[in-house]
């Protein structure tokens, strides 16, 4: 399997929606096309092959399922996560011929390793766009509006032709033969590609722990957290079965603080006895 | 004079630009500026006549502006809301709204990124993950459905709800009752980050204790440590990566690295082996 000149395009194309920041604008861009999965998907149509795509995408996913880029400062780019390191990564499973966890390990290692090597293209990107904006400044002194449209929505498409759509075509059109070559140079049972799955277990930790670290505040949260662990590990929960039991939780704990904020601003009325009890809690 | 009033047509146009275009030309100088400034041109073009008292008024959006986008359109409303009452001589002027705008887009921010890229964003994606097992493609697209009308149709209401209260609103963004229901939806989504972890992650030892021999099945440190708690390593090793994030205040860049380190010693010493071949 190997990338044509009309896949490695499209890829680039998407590319250039998916980045943050990008053209598709965040909502259909950004957290749309940008997350892995969806990313897998729009991948393994590009390339023919839907179900490899998005076992990559799905590994993949899991390192970056909370992506969050506090004030603008990223660890990862979601541009090259999803459309260099999964195309990479499905040429991988298949001209390597791996299946089950060596596929996932393969994707979430290429995804993490890319993706972070792909934080140059967003600075580069954002560097670029400050040429607009000197031209949108001088068309606010002057009064020309309308071309706001164009600094805002028009030019950055420049941007993204050098930092997202060239890097993404390039790399992934070689992507066969860097397959190739790893392959022939880096047996399965070796140090370096035991290692290198090795990593693609343990990454998915730094993910869930990015997401902790924003959920957090102090270490009895800490408990919530295994709460859920515990759902899903010792009794067999799905997702969808542990946002339940939390949105249960989730209305208790906002009838405990709405009277919090009853007895507070209303001292004489609301709870009562039991007052100065809660107020240790 | 007639009491100006925005038309539903400026603000869609309003709502739009700001919907798409309000990360295109992001720099690390202006961020969301100029996003800023296209979501609020059709409203200024409309309620100022002459081309002297628009570039006034557009003068106040050049102001440095980011925020978490999502939530941050009802930042977008309220100005719009609080631009209609200048217009009407409301004893509005510019560096009021500039003042609203500069104290509501910290605490947007923080709620934001809690609340959609914190909470919903990681449930919607693990329940996606979950019916894309095995690679069927319903999960990716049960995502793009589920994600594109609740942003769409929440940042949609957070918009005319800001325009509605004007600056009324900032007392909801920051007051005690949208505390609380902070604190119960990352209620939620920390139940969920801790289901998410259990399901999604596998960290497993290769390591044997008592080799298996002709008589006995012999002991595995994996299944000693399933027999204390299922999926212990994984729980372990997401605490470690939080503690050094949060406590050690390491980029999660770092953390990656020392993990490659961890993974090459395990793999040295035997504790993992992912016994795979070609």
């Amino acid at each position: 399997m190997s990338i044509s000149v009309w896949q490695a395009t499209l890829l680039g194309i998407f590319a250039c929606l998916a980045s943050m920041p990008g053209m598709g604008g965040s909502v259909i861009g950004n957290y749309t096309l940008g997350r892995p999965l969806v990313g897998g998907l729009v991948v393994g149509i590009i390339l023919g092959d839907v179900q490899t795509g998005i076992i990559a995408g799905a590994a993949a996913q899991m390192v970056y399922i909370a992506l969050v880029t506090p004030g603008g400062t990223v660890s990862a780019d979601v541009r090259a996560v999803s459309y260099i390191g999964i195309p990479l990564s499905v040429l991988a499973i298949r001209n390597m011929g791996l299946t089950g966890e060596a596929a996932t390990s393969m994707a979430t290692t290429m995804g993490a390793a890319v993706g972070t090597l792909g934080t140059v293209l967003f600075y580069g990107t954002s560097t670029l766009n400050l040429i607009w904006q000197h031209i949108g400044w001088k068309a606010v002194e002057k009064g020309e509006f309308k071309k706001l449209y164009l600094v805002d929505m028009g030019l950055p498409w420049i941007s993204h032709l050098i930092c997202s759509f060239l890097p993404t075509f390039i790399i992934t059109l070689m992507g066969a033969q860097m397959v190739d070559v790893i392959k022939n140079y880096l047996p399965m049972d070796g140090m370096a590609m035991k290692t290198l799955f090795t990593v693609g277990s343990l990454l998915p930790a730094v993910g869930v722990a990015i997401l902790l670290k924003q959920v957090v505040t102090k270490a009895t949260d800490l408990l919530t957290f295994f709460f859920g662990f515990t759902l899903a590990a010792c009794m067999g929960l799905n997702l969808i079965g542990a946002a339940i039991v939390g949105g249960f939780f989730a209305v208790i704990t906002y009838q405990i603080k709405t009277l919090q904020n009853k007895k507070s601003t209303d001292p004489t009325g609301g709870a009562g006895s039991f007052n100065e009890d809660e107020e240790d809690i | 004079m007639a009491e100006k009033k925005l038309s539903q047509k400026a603000l869609n146009k309003s709502f739009w630009n700001w919907y798409y275009g309000h990360l295109t030309c992001f720099s690390q100088e202006h961020m969301q500026t100029f996003g800023y400034l296209c979501a609020m041109l059709p409203l200024v073009e409309e309620l100022y006549d002459t081309k002297e008292e628009q570039k006034d008024a557009m003068q106040t959006y050049t102001a440095f502006f980011n925020t978490e986008p999502q939530l941050g359109t009802v930042i977008v409303g309220v100005t719009a809301g609080l631009e209609e009452a200048k217009a009407n001589g409301e004893g509005v002027d510019g560096d009021v709204i500039n003042g609203i705008r500069a104290g509501l887009m910290g605490p947007v921010a923080g709620i934001g990124d809690s609340l959609v890229v914190g909470t919903l964003i990681p449930i919607l994606l693990g329940i996606a993950m979950g019916l894309s097992t095995g690679g069927s493609p319903i999960g990716a697209i049960f995502y793009i459905v589920a994600w594109n009308v609740i942003c769409t149709l929440g940042m949609r209401f957070l918009y005319f709800k800001g325009y509605e209260l004007g600056g009324k609103a900032v007392e909801f963004l920051v007051g005690e009752q949208a505390a609380a229901i902070r604190e119960a939806i990352t209620m939620i989504g920390t139940v969920v980050i801790g289901a998410v972890a259990a399901t999604w992650i596998s960290i497993s030892t290769s390591l044997v204790i008592i080799e298996p021999s002709a008589e006995t099945a012999g002991i595995t440190l994996q299944s000693t440590l399933d027999s204390v708690f299922p999926k212990l390593l994984s729980a372990i090793f997401v605490i470690l990566c939080w503690f050094l994030m949060s406590k050690k205040k390491m980029t999660p860049l770092k953390v990656m690295l020392l993990l490659v380190v961890i993974a090459f010693v395990g793999v040295l010493v035997g504790f993992f082996d992912p016994q795979l071949t070609y």
